[in-house]
């Protein structure tokens, strides 16, 4: 009696856990089907009415037989290129991004499904489900989009040559079934690991995010949305046209730069702030150690003070003071090698003194602010140390060299990876500030952010081009921290940026 | 046995007294210079150049900023208007967003973490940023589009989340819960109280930001009316420079003018108030960059 009882729920708890399974594997179909629906061989816009597009769109024959050709999520861009309507370009793009993101979306599925279930992952397959739901609500969008750009093209020239094809119609039918289907299996195991939903922590902790609301405006309006933007690198800007309707030109802005800027903006750039960031944090330290062996308070207290200072000035303060000093004909430094009687030095037309000159009001500005790091972290090593050191007979440069230097090194390792982190992004004010327009220093001290800024504000015809230099410029960075990263989660992950 | 120590040790702290001395004077020298410079007589300028003391004493520059004052007023104004505006809300709203992500029974708070820290690995650069003030949102010209673009950094939320982890132990926390505050009632009655110091930091890093900005003023100002001081200072040291050198092209006398000594006198007079407050702050500076680097 007994027995049966125990086997038949364990008879039945197998069955649950098959068709569970099996539903499971439908997802993975699903997930799959989407996936080859956006391989280009299947067809998202499809152009039918020819006559209308010879005429309404006024285009040429080769090109409209270039238009008429089926087009792929992955084409669209190509498509927007050979019609010439910079007005399909902006959507386009997104479309382009979103796919990517509903593509990265659905491969992570199978790659996080199969860890899960390799190591008996801590909460079932939850994760799995809302990696899997993103794909699907990615794809979703994706394909409205896709409709949603012909609706638009077709209302735009006022005919109806387009028409989705197949992919986008079948994609908004499984992604929607996939969605629905995963929130049912979902809702099992929530109740089988006690996790709640999205909903549930709204209703639970609404204060909290009533408390985020203008944390999520303000960097929405400041980072998010103008990250949409880099869509101007790829275009060409003009007057005429709407800024989202300017022609869109592919990669013509990066060959532009490949062939002209680019090396030596990336060199400048990554040059100073190597110079920057390794004699920087040398000499911090070394005045850091420095300053704190001096055993009167009140001396301590006052060097720090007036080293400290510089860093609390704004950059324009310190163009008037760099002109003073390198001026041409009133300048501090002239009218001093002018009383030795020597020849007055032109500062401001010859390039090879600006690296040094930068240099050091770089570090005039910043060893305040790292000394004050480092000196923190000195006057956490407890003095235990030193009195043992002394007791031994080691001298003050053994007590430097043997005990602070040692523990002044995880301080050192941090500000460094943060440093190797910005590498790519300059001092922007620094450098305009102490070279401004002057045309004559820009082989010297032009770094990219000082590019693009003069761009903007003088040049608004090259805005693709700037664009193209600032997207550069942030991938370049993103693909370097993540190296970084990367390379010191495997070496030391304590010390990993995240 | 001691003695031998202590002579050892002698030119360490002789190298120790002079590098430190130098160091020191080199950077309060050049302010030396710019406050020397500007009560110095405009044409001994000209003649002998800049020098460290000053000659021939005059308050001539100061008086010529201040016979017509209006435009330095006004610009003091909107300094004044920008710090308020950027400090007061940007504490608020980092404050706010900092006590959310430090709450652990919060389960969203790793990804809200992740999306501020996102913004400094990867951006649209400087265009994009720029367009979506002026073409998208038509801010242009107004002061809304000076201090809105600096309201929060991530590195003040990180900053501000380590002084509210630090300073109120989750016991407390959970021991209100229990007499059933809600999350309101916790964040005004019982962390804000205790949060002074991280207030104060936070607040003067803000401050110093928005008082030493000129850089959304070149960008986004259309009129002079919304200048802030920085750029105000910015444009009068470029003007007396184009001024000067047509006055040298047309052969005009410009010593008439005390170019050279004006613009002096309004970096002191900009740069007054922060050198004033900076001993009595520094304390909260020291402390924030600290907490900052060391923990964050």
């Amino acid at each position: 009696m007994y027995q049966q009882n125990a086997s038949a729920p364990s008879g039945r708890r197998e069955t649950v856990r098959r068709t569970k399974r099996n539903r499971i594997y439908c997802l993975g179909l699903c997930a799959l089907l989407i996936l080859m629906l956006f391989m280009p061989v299947f067809s998202w816009i499809r152009a039918v009415n020819t006559e209308e597009l010879y005429g309404v769109m006024n285009l040429k024959a080769s090109v409209v037989k270039k238009l008429t050709a089926d087009h792929s999520v992955l084409t669209f861009l190509s498509f927007v290129e050979t019609s010439k309507q910079g007005v399909l370009g902006f959507w386009a793009f997104l479309l382009l991004i979103v796919s990517a993101a509903a593509i990265v979306f659905c491969l992570l599925t199978f790659a996080v499904y199969l860890r899960g279930s390799g190591r008996q992952a801590e909460k079932g397959m939850l994760r799995t489900f809302s990696v899997f739901q993103k794909g699907m609500c990615f794809s979703f969008l994706a394909a409205a989009g896709t409709v949603g750009l012909i609706l638009y093209a077709n209302a735009h020239y006022g005919m109806t040559g387009f028409l989705p094809g197949f992919a986008p119609c079948a994609v908004l039918a499984l992604s929607a079934a996939g969605y629905a289907v995963s929130k049912r299996l979902e809702k099992e195991e929530r109740i089988l690991y006690r996790e709640h939903g999205f909903l549930r922590e709204l209703r639970k902790n609404w204060v909290l995010f009533l408390f985020l609301v203008p944390c999520f405006v303000f960097f929405l309006i400041n980072n998010y949305l103008p990250m949409t933007g880099i869509y101007f690198a790829f275009t060409q800007f003009n007057f005429r046209d709407h800024l989202f309707a300017s022609p869109f030109v592919g990669f013509k802005n990066f060959e532009f730069l490949v062939r002209s800027e680019i090396l030596h903006l990336t060199q400048n750039t990554i040059l100073y702030n190597i110079v920057f960031i390794v004699v920087g944090n040398v000499l911090q330290i070394f005045f850091a150690i420095l300053i704190s062996h001096v055993t009167n308070r009140y001396l301590r207290k006052t060097s720090q003070t007036m080293i400290f200072m510089p860093y609390f000035v704004s950059y324009v303060i310190l163009r008037v003071l760099v002109f003073n000093m390198f001026e041409y004909e009133v300048g501090l430094v002239n009218s001093f090698v002018t009383s030795l009687g020597m020849e007055r030095i032109d500062f401001y037309n010859t390039p090879h003194y600006w690296p040094w000159l930068i240099t050091f009001f770089y570090l005039w500005k910043n060893i305040g602010y790292g000394m004050v790091v480092y000196l923190a972290t000195i006057t956490g090593i407890s003095t235990e140390f030193y009195e043992a050191a002394q007791i031994d007979g080691a001298n003050i440069y053994q007590q430097i060299r043997y005990i602070t230097i040692p523990l002044l090194k995880p301080t050192f390792i941090i500000l460094l990876l943060y440093a190797l982190g910005g590498i790519m992004k300059g001092q922007f004010e620094l450098f305009y500030q102490l070279i401004g327009n002057n045309g004559m220093l820009f082989n010297a001290t032009d770094i990219f952010d000082t590019y693009v800024y003069r761009i903007t504000t003088t040049q608004p015809l090259s805005m693709g081009l700037g664009t193209a230099a600032g997207l550069f410029q942030s991938l370049f960075g993103f693909v370097l921290i993540m190296v970084t990263n990367m390379c010191i989660k495997f070496k030391n992950p304590e010390y990993a940026l995240f | 046995m001691n003695k031998i120590k202590d002579r050892s040790t002698i030119p360490f702290h002789i190298v120790k007294a002079v590098l430190l001395t130098l160091l020191s004077i080199l950077c309060v020298l050049p302010f030396v210079v710019i406050i020397s410079g500007s009560l110095t007589d405009n044409l001994t300028i000209l003649r002998d150049g800049f020098s460290i003391l000053p000659r021939n004493l005059t308050a001539e520059a100061y008086r010529t900023i201040f016979r017509s004052p209006a435009g330095i007023i006004q610009a003091y104004k909107m300094n004044f208007y920008y710090t308020f505006m950027g400090t007061a809300l940007g504490l608020l709203v980092i404050t706010l967003t900092a006590y959310v992500i430090s709450r652990k029974d919060f389960k969203y708070r790793n990804h809200v973490s992740f999306l501020i820290y996102f913004t400094t690995i990867f951006g649209g650069g400087m265009i994009p940023w720029y367009m979506m003030y002026t073409n998208v949102l038509n801010l242009r010209g107004t002061t809304l589009a000076i201090w809105f673009p600096a309201l929060m950094s991530p590195f003040l939320v990180i900053l501000m989340r380590t002084f509210i982890t630090g300073s109120v132990p989750d016991a407390v926390v959970e021991s209100a819960k229990i007499d059933g505050a809600g999350h309101w009632t916790i964040f005004w009655k019982i962390v804000l109280p205790v949060l002074g110091p991280g207030l104060a930091t936070v607040g003067l890093f803000q401050a110093l930001g928005y008082w030493n900005d000129w850089y959304r003023s070149s960008m986004f100002s259309t009129s002079s009316e919304t200048w802030s001081l920085q750029f105000y200072l910015y444009d009068m040291v470029n003007s007396t420079l184009a001024m000067r050198q047509m006055a040298q092209n047309v052969n005009i006398n410009t010593a008439e003018l005390p170019t050279q000594t004006v613009k002096l006198a309004m970096a002191v007079v900009a740069t007054g108030p922060v050198l004033l407050f900076y001993p009595f702050v520094q304390r909260y500076f020291v402390e924030g960059i600290t907490i900052g680097a060391v923990k964050g």
